[in-house]
C-alpha cells in the first residue's frame, strides 16, 4: 500500500539502470527507476564493440549479462543480433569500420560483403550525413581489410519541408507518425536501391518502431536496408532507450523522471533511502536496496565521501571503508580511471548492481 | 529568471530537450526548445534582436526540462522570449484575455446563464473566430457563480491546510472544489478555501509577464495571511500546483522579499493526491472505499509530471476494490490549457493529441480519469469519452449510495 517504498530503487537511466532496474523487476521486485534524463547511451550507436567485450570478458558473468540484455531488448520489441564470440565490421558516418560484436538489427547488415552491389543513399539536406565522402572512404577502407567491397553514393530528395537544417531527429519523427511520408520515402529508396542488392542509409527509421515494422519496410522496399548510426541523438540509441523505458514501465518499474536523487540516506552503514530533488519540497523514497548508476558527469549523491568501491560494488570512502552495505555502483562509477568502458562493461555493471540489490533484503522489515 | 543565473551554460546542445517537445514531433518547421530556449537566450543576453513568433508554438509543457540530463531550465526561458515576443493585435488582444482567467470567470459569472449561453451561440463563436481568433471548433467550459466557501469546522483536533482552488474550480467547476474539500474531510483535515486570484500559469503561457507576477504578489499576501503558520496549501489543479510549487514559476526571483516568500510557499504545497498518499505512507488513509466495479485509463497531465512526485493518483484510484487503471503514459494531450482555443495553433495541438486520443480507444475505459482541467477538456474533444477528476472517483468510492 505504502506507495514511496521500494524493494529496489535504480538511480540513473543510461544503460546500466535500465539493466539494474530491468534485472529487479523480473525477480518481482517493487522497483524504482529515479532519472534526470536520458544517459549517454543514447547518444551512441547502441552497438557493442569487439574491443569492449574483450575488456569485459575476463570477468565470468560476461556472457550472463548479456544474455540478460538481449532477452529484455527482445522483449521490449528492439533485438540485437550477433554474440560476444564473434565480430563483423560496421560503418561510421566517417567512412571507417567498426568491428562490432552485438548491435540492435537495423545495424547489423551494414558490414562489407565482397561482390554484392551497396549504395549508401543521403537525403538531400539532412545535416551531418555526406554519401559521397562516406562512400569514397568505406570502399578504400574496404579494400584494407580486404573485403573487397565497393560503396557507391546516391542521394534522394523528399518534397516535405523538415525546416533548416534537417535532422535525423526530424526525419524519424515524421517516419514514426505519418504513412504519407513513409510511403514517399519508401519509393524515394525504391528508385535509389534499383541496381543494387543492398542501402545503407542515416539512422532515420523511426523512434518507436518495432523490429517488426522494419522487416515490413525492408520488404516495401525490395532490398536488404541498414541504418548508419549518425551524430547524436543518433535514433538507433534513442530507439533502444525508449524501447527499454516503455518495457520498464509495462512491467511495473515507477518512473521518477526529470528530478536528481540529491542525498542517499544512511543509517548505521545501511542505506535506508533517497532523496529526490522535486520542485518545492523533496520526495522521499524508501528502499531495501539501492543501485547508483548516476555516471561520471552527473552529481553523485553520495558526495565526495564517494572513493570507489570493492569487488561487491558496494561504495567505499576515501579510508577503504564500506559507506554502505545495500547500495550498489553501476556504469562508469565503479572506474576510477578515465576512458571509455563502453555499453558491455555497462550491461555488466547494470547486470550485477541490479542481481546484488535484488538478493539483498537491506532494511525496513515487511 | 535572473540574468546572472548560469543554468544556461549548462546546455550541452545534445538535443534531447527537442527529442521530448510534443510540437516538433508534430510540426516539422517548429525549431524545437534547444534553438529557442538556450540558444535564443545566449543571443538575448549579448543584445541580439531574437524575435520569432515559433515561441509562441511552445505549450509550456515542460517536457523539455524533464528530459534534460543537467537540468537547464529550457522552457523557462523559452517563457522569457515569449515576454518579449511582439505579436499582431488580434493575438495581443485575444492573449490579454486568455492571460486574465480570473478577470474573465469575474466578469461572466456575473451572470453566469447568459455568459454560457452567449457563449454557445454559433454566431457569437463565429464572430470570436473572426474578431478574436479563437477557434470555433471548441466549446467553452460553463460558468456558474462562485459558491465555494470554507466549510465550518467540527473537530477540535483536526490538523488545518488551506485549498487553493484556482480560476476552473473557483468560476467553472465549484462542485469540484466540494469534492475536494469531502476529501481532505474524510481523511481528518480541516479545510480552509484561500481567497486567492489566478495562479498565474495562463499569464505566462501567454506572454503576460507583469501580470503573472502581479498575481503571484497577490497570492503570496493572500497566503502570508491566511496559512501564516506553516499550514499546509493544498491545490487540485496540476498548474495551479506546478505554479505554487516552482516558487511561481522563477519569475519573483529577483524581487525582494517576495522571492524568500515565493520559495516558502513552495515548500508547503502538496497536490491534493500527494498529500492523500503521505497519509496512506503513514497508514492514516481513510481507506472505507466500497467496492465498485469499474475500468478507468488514467492519463498524467504535463504539469503533473512537473512536479517530480510521482504517479499519486494512480496509485489512489487503484487502491479502490474493483476499479482497473490503465496508465495511459501517451505524452501530452496538445490541450495547454489556452494554447488549443488559439484558432491557428488548433491543428498543432489536435495532432500533439492524436497518440493520446488513439490509447484511449484502444483501452476502451467506462471513463478516462485525469486531474487537469483542459486535459479533460481535449480528451472529450477529441474522443467519445468521458473524462473526470480522480477525485470525484475517490469520494464516490468513500460513498456506498454513489458506487458502481
Amino acid at each position: 500500500m505504502e506507495t514511496n517504498r521500494y524493494d529496489v530503487v535504480v538511480v540513473g537511466a543510461g544503460l546500466s539502470g535500465l539493466v539494474a532496474a530491468g534485472v529487479a523487476a523480473h525477480r518481482k521486485l517493487k522497483v524504482a527507476l529515479v532519472a534526470t534524463g536520458a544517459g549517454s547511451f543514447v547518444t551512441g550507436p547502441a552497438w557493442l564493440t569487439a574491443r569492449e567485450i574483450r575488456q569485459a570478458s575476463t570477468t565470468a558473468d560476461l556472457g550472463e549479462a548479456i544474455d540478460f540484455f538481449c532477452e529484455i531488448a527482445t522483449l521490449a520489441g528492439c533485438p540485437y543480433t550477433g554474440d560476444i564470440t564473434t565480430a563483423r565490421f560496421l560503418p561510421s558516418i566517417l567512412g571507417d569500420f567498426h568491428s562490432v560484436a552485438l548491435t540492435p538489427l537495423t545495424l547489423w547488415n551494414a558490414e562489407p560483403r565482397k561482390g554484392v552491389t551497396t549504395a549508401i543513399v543521403g537525403i538531400r539536406g539532412l545535416s551531418s550525413f555526406d554519401e559521397n565522402f562516406m562512400a569514397e572512404r568505406l570502399t578504400e577502407q574496404a579494400r584494407l581489410i580486404a573485403s573487397g567491397c565497393a560503396y557507391t553514393a546516391r542521394q534522394i530528395s523528399l518534397s516535405r519541408n523538415m525546416g533548416v537544417p534537417v535532422t535525423t531527429l526530424r526525419v524519424a519523427q515524421c517516419f514514426d507518425r505519418d504513412p504519407v511520408f513513409r510511403e514517399e520515402l519508401t519509393s524515394a529508396l525504391r528508385a535509389a536501391a534499383s541496381g543494387f542488392e543492398r542501402i545503407l542509409i542515416p539512422g532515420i527509421l523511426g523512434l518507436e518502431t518495432s523490429a517488426e515494422q522494419i522487416a515490413q519496410f525492408e520488404r516495401e522496399l525490395g532490398c536488404q536496408v541498414s541504418e548508419i548510426p549518425t551524430l547524436p541523438p543518433s535514433i538507433p540509441g534513442l530507439r533502444v532507450y525508449h524501447h527499454l523505458e516503455s518495457y520498464l514501465h509495462k512491467i511495473g518499474v515507477e518512473l521518477y523522471r526529470g528530478f536528481p536523487a540529491n542525498k542517499v540516506e544512511i543509517q548505521d552503514g545501511l542505506c535506508m533511502g533517497l532523496q529526490i530533488a522535486s520542485p518545492g519540497h523533496p520526495l522521499n523514497l524508501r528502499c531495501r536496496s539501492a543501485v547508483l548508476a548516476t555516471g561520471r558527469s552527473s552529481t553523485n549523491p553520495l558526495g565526495l565521501e564517494y572513493a570507489g568501491c570493492d569487488q561487491q560494488m558496494r561504495p567505499l570512502n576515501s579510508t577503504g571503508s564500506v559507506i554502505t552495505r545495500n547500495l550498489f555502483v553501476a556504469g562508469p562509477l565503479p572506474h576510477s580511471s578515465d576512458g571509455d568502458h563502453g555499453n558491455a562493461m555497462r550491461i555488466l555493471t547494470g547486470y550485477r548492481a541490479g542481481s546484488l540489490a535484488a538478493s539483498t533484503r537491506g532494511n525496513h522489515a515487511a | 529568471m535572473r540574468l546572472d543565473n548560469l543554468a544556461l551554460d549548462n546546455c550541452l546542445k545534445c538535443s534531447l530537450c527537442n527529442t521530448a517537445c510534443p510540437v516538433m514531433a508534430v510540426h516539422t518547421q517548429y525549431p524545437g526548445p534547444k534553438r529557442l530556449g538556450p540558444e535564443l537566450e545566449r543571443m538575448r543576453r549579448e543584445g541580439l534582436s531574437t524575435d520569432t513568433e515559433w515561441v509562441e508554438y511552445c505549450l509550456g509543457c515542460h517536457r523539455c526540462d524533464l528530459a534534460c540530463p543537467h537540468q537547464v531550465h529550457v522552457s523557462e526561458m523559452i517563457a522569457r522570449a515569449k515576454a518579449e515576443h511582439r505579436k499582431p493585435l488580434i493575438h495581443g488582444l485575444r492573449d490579454w484575455w486568455f492571460a486574465r482567467p480570473g478577470l474573465l470567470g469575474r466578469l461572466t459569472t456575473i451572470l453566469p446563464a447568459l455568459s454560457n449561453f452567449a457563449l454557445s451561440l454559433k454566431p457569437a463563436r463565429y464572430l470570436m473566430s473572426k474578431l478574436m481568433r479563437i477557434t470555433p471548433q471548441r466549446k467553452f467550459p460553463g460558468y456558474t457563480r462562485p459558491n465555494l466557501r470554507s466549510p465550518a469546522i467540527s473537530g477540535k483536533q483536526m490538523q488545518h491546510v488551506i485549498f487553493f482552488p484556482g480560476c476552473f474550480i473557483r468560476y467553472n467547476r465549484p462542485d469540484l472544489g466540494k469534492v475536494v474539500i469531502g476529501l481532505l474531510e474524510r481523511n481528518g483535515l480541516a479545510v480552509e478555501v484561500a481567497s486567492t486570484v489566478c495562479c498565474g500559469v495562463p499569464a505566462i503561457a501567454n506572454g503576460a509577464a507583469a501580470e503573472a507576477r502581479a498575481v503571484a504578489r497577490a497570492n503570496i499576501n493572500v497566503l502570508d495571511r491566511q496559512a501564516g503558520s506553516g499550514m499546509r496549501i493544498v491545490t487540485a489543479c496540476s498548474s495551479c500546483g506546478h505554479m505554487l510549487k516552482t516558487g511561481f514559476g522563477g519569475i519573483l526571483e529577483d524581487d525582494g522579499r517576495f522571492a524568500g516568500e515565493a520559495q516558502k510557499i513552495a515548500s508547503r504545497t502538496f497536490d491534493l493526491a500527494e498529500l492523500l498518499m503521505e497519509q496512506s505512507d503513514a497508514g492514516k488513509l481513510n481507506t472505507n472505499f466500497q467496492p465498485a466495479n469499474l475500468r478507468l485509463a488514467y492519463h498524467a497531465p504535463c504539469h503533473q509530471r512537473s512536479q517530480g512526485i510521482g504517479r499519486p493518483w494512480y496509485h489512489l484510484l487503484r487502491m479502490i476494490p474493483g476499479v482497473a487503471v490503465e496508465d495511459l503514459d501517451a505524452g501530452c494531450c496538445g490541450m495547454s490549457g489556452t494554447y488549443g482555443f488559439k484558432q491557428e495553433k488548433y491543428t498543432v495541438s489536435m495532432d500533439i493529441g492524436k497518440e493520446l486520443f488513439t490509447k484511449i480507444s484502444a483501452a476502451r475505459p467506462q471513463m478516462v480519469a485525469t486531474e487537469c482541467a483542459t486535459c479533460q477538456m481535449q480528451i472529450e474533444h477529441g474522443t467519445t469519452f468521458k473524462a473526470i477528476h480522480p477525485a470525484e472517483i475517490l469520494l464516490q468510492a468513500y460513498d456506498e449510495r454513489h458506487s458502481g
